[in-house]
């Protein structure tokens, strides 16, 4: 039993289409849902939560139909939204252990996994005070540890570090790591920033358009590739013209040299050339794919969202 | 255990939770328990309680009044009559209503927090329920209090709290009766006016208007039409509704000279109405929240 399953999801709204016959189906552990913004990344969450009908298609997380057995499923999702959700005039304690009951926890309980999760997102004294006065990464925090306070088996982050600065953002995904890995709950998160992504998630979905573009593991899409990166101490020139006259083709890229790898052969040729010309090999890898080559499209630099807090 | 620089995480390791998940019945439940908190202040800092318990000690004022006089100056007379009560705190329930609605549903509309309740073990229509429920419970503590202290108090005042109660026992299940009705038909029209907005003043101006204007609407137009339609014109004013079905619960005559004596219309005809709007109101909440974006 995969863990979320869509069947040709389908959702128009008045003028658009959000999600255009997205089949999905994927297995528990960190996942990171990428796309621009607009690309229907929110609109299948919410969709996922029940907060939305679809206009056609069928949805299934962990064996529960999201449609007709929302509530049900819904005792084991947590949901942190991308915008603003807290009360002002409640403390974060009242609020969150009231959240837990909601997701269908007793009274006690609900105030015993209050304060350890509010401890675990890092809230201190602050949680007996009204949240009025929080800053956006308590903020954010609450609105972590209100999606976490039941024990949930899957947690759908939407764009959880929105608003955030550097720091903050650091440990926001520091702390979606740890619950993903340590805590062992699967993770659904949503971002627009890949290097968010990277540093967080195992697996990655990638919609445009409404459409599923590609659903991989970070392995696979990270995978070594058939080119080798020669970094030198010394004249990088004059290896490289030392290889092209052996008749290697060779880039240049920065402090690295980058050869097409056909065979172990060259790996000889290169020490040889080093040796010879008496440099000192300072690195000698295949070189990693990266997932910016992946997607052009997307925005890579984390200016844009960051300084805006 | 240890901690590194502040704002980072204790390390404590996750503790699973095992317990027992006790769904949907639980979390309407719990959401009425919080929102009946929230209409009276509860929980919640000095100036959200300021409003409701002020209100509510008014409309208390005249029972507490009459059970101190009673306990003084024990007679065998009754200073208001359980049918004239709510006359006395007509606009005390009206503004209760228009303090507390906006506060109970319009407040999850502001801070957009409906989409945590909608993702979590309930469902829409759950949620509009418990907040229908929780308004009339709290309606009820300037409806039914009253009405119990009253019974009381003029039960110490007459001379045989057992002559007392055979006579007058059957005034509870009016009390009971007509207590329930009034908190349901006005917490519907404010609930369904609220639920309109996440504007918090507009919509406690707008729950003013929809029982005072019709009132004086009501009043004028019933001056001005003839009495073959006229005497239903009273039927669009809540105010008057209130009145015409408390005198049919206690089977009591209206004040000689007043609209609603004039009128002459069956008592059940008010009775009929507030329980169609009660229940026309819910239906409507429950479609509003059927559909509202979260």
């Amino acid at each position: 039993m995969s863990l979320i399953r869509t069947i040709s999801l389908t959702k128009r709204f008045a003028r658009v289409t959000a999600l255009d016959g997205l089949d999905l189906e994927l297995e528990p552990g960190i996942i990171g849902l990428v796309g621009a913004n607009g690309a229907g990344k929110s609109t299948l969450i919410k969709i996922l939560l029940g907060l939305l009908q679809p206009t056609s298609g069928s949805g299934e997380v962990m064996g529960f139909d999201v449609f007709r057995q929302g509530p049900e499923l819904r005792q084991f999702v947590g949901y942190m939204p991308e915008h603003d959700c807290l009360p002002t005039e409640v403390s974060a304690t009242e609020f969150v252990a009231h959240m837990a009951q909601i997701s269908g926890l007793p009274r006690a309980a609900a105030r015993e996994r209050t304060a350890e999760t509010l401890r675990h997102v890092g809230l201190f004294e602050e949680r007996y005070r009204e949240m009025r006065g929080y800053s956006t990464g308590m903020k954010q925090r609450v609105k972590l540890a209100q999606a976490l306070v039941h024990d949930p088996k899957l947690m759908l982050l939407d764009e959880p570090t929105n608003g955030l600065d550097p720091e903050g953002r650091d440990e926001m995904l520091h702390l979606i790591r740890r619950i993903g890995t340590e805590f062992g709950i699967t993770i659904v998160l949503s971002s627009h920033l890949l290097s968010e992504i990277e540093r967080v998630c195992d697996h990655l979905v990638e919609i445009e358009d409404g459409r599923l573009v590609r659903s991989a593991s970070m392995a696979a899409l990270t995978a070594p590739t058939s080119v080798l990166a020669i970094e030198v101490d010394g004249d990088a020139g004059q290896l490289a013209d030392r290889l092209r006259e052996q008749g290697v083709a060779v880039n240049r890229s920065g402090r690295f040299l980058l050869v097409q790898k056909e065979d172990d052969a060259l790996l000889d040729i290169i020490r040889d050339s080093v040796v010879d010309l008496e440099l000192g090999l300072v690195r000698l890898e295949q070189s990693r794919r990266r997932l910016e080559e992946l997607f052009r499209s997307l925005p890579v630099e984390e200016e844009q969202e960051g300084s805006r807090v | 255990m240890s901690e590194s620089t502040a704002g980072s995480i204790y390390d404590l390791g996750y503790k699973r939770y095992e317990g027992s998940r006790l769904g949907r019945r639980h979390a309407i439940w719990a959401l009425y328990i919080y929102s009946v908190r929230g209409v009276f202040g509860i929980g919640r800092s000095l100036s959200s309680k300021v409003g409701p318990m002020g209100l509510v000690i008014i409309a208390l004022l005249p029972a507490v009044v009459q059970l101190g006089i009673a306990a003084v100056a024990p007679a065998d007379i009754e200073v208001i009559e359980p049918e004239e009560y709510y006359d006395f705190i007509q606009i005390v329930l009206a503004v209760f209503c228009a303090v507390v609605a906006p506060e109970l549903v319009g407040r999850d509309q502001r801070m957009q927090t409906l989409s945590l309740y909608f993702s979590r073990a309930l469902r829409r229509q759950d949620y509009a329920l418990a907040k229908f429920a929780a308004l009339i419970t709290g309606m009820l503590a300037i409806t039914l209090i009253p009405q119990v202290i009253m019974f009381v108090g003029n039960g110490l005042a007459a001379n045989d709290f057992g002559d007392y109660l055979q006579d007058k026992w059957r005034d509870l299940p009016s009390i009971l009766g007509s207590a329930i009705l009034l908190s349901g038909f006005i917490a519907g029209i404010g609930l369904v006016i609220a639920a309109q907005t996440p504007r918090r003043a507009y919509s406690t101006v707008a729950i003013l208007a929809a029982f005072v204007l019709p009132s004086v609407v009501g009043g004028g137009l019933f001056e001005a039409a003839d009495q073959d339609v006229g005497r239903f014109v009273l039927l669009i004013s809540p105010l008057h509704v209130v009145t015409g079905f408390t005198l049919w619960f206690f089977d009591a005559a209206p004040e000689v000279g007043s609209e609603i004596a004039e009128a002459d219309l069956p008592g059940i005809a008010y009775a009929i109405e507030a329980a169609s709007v009660a229940l026309l109101t819910l239906a409507l909440l429950l479609r509003r929240y059927g559909r509202i974006s979260a």
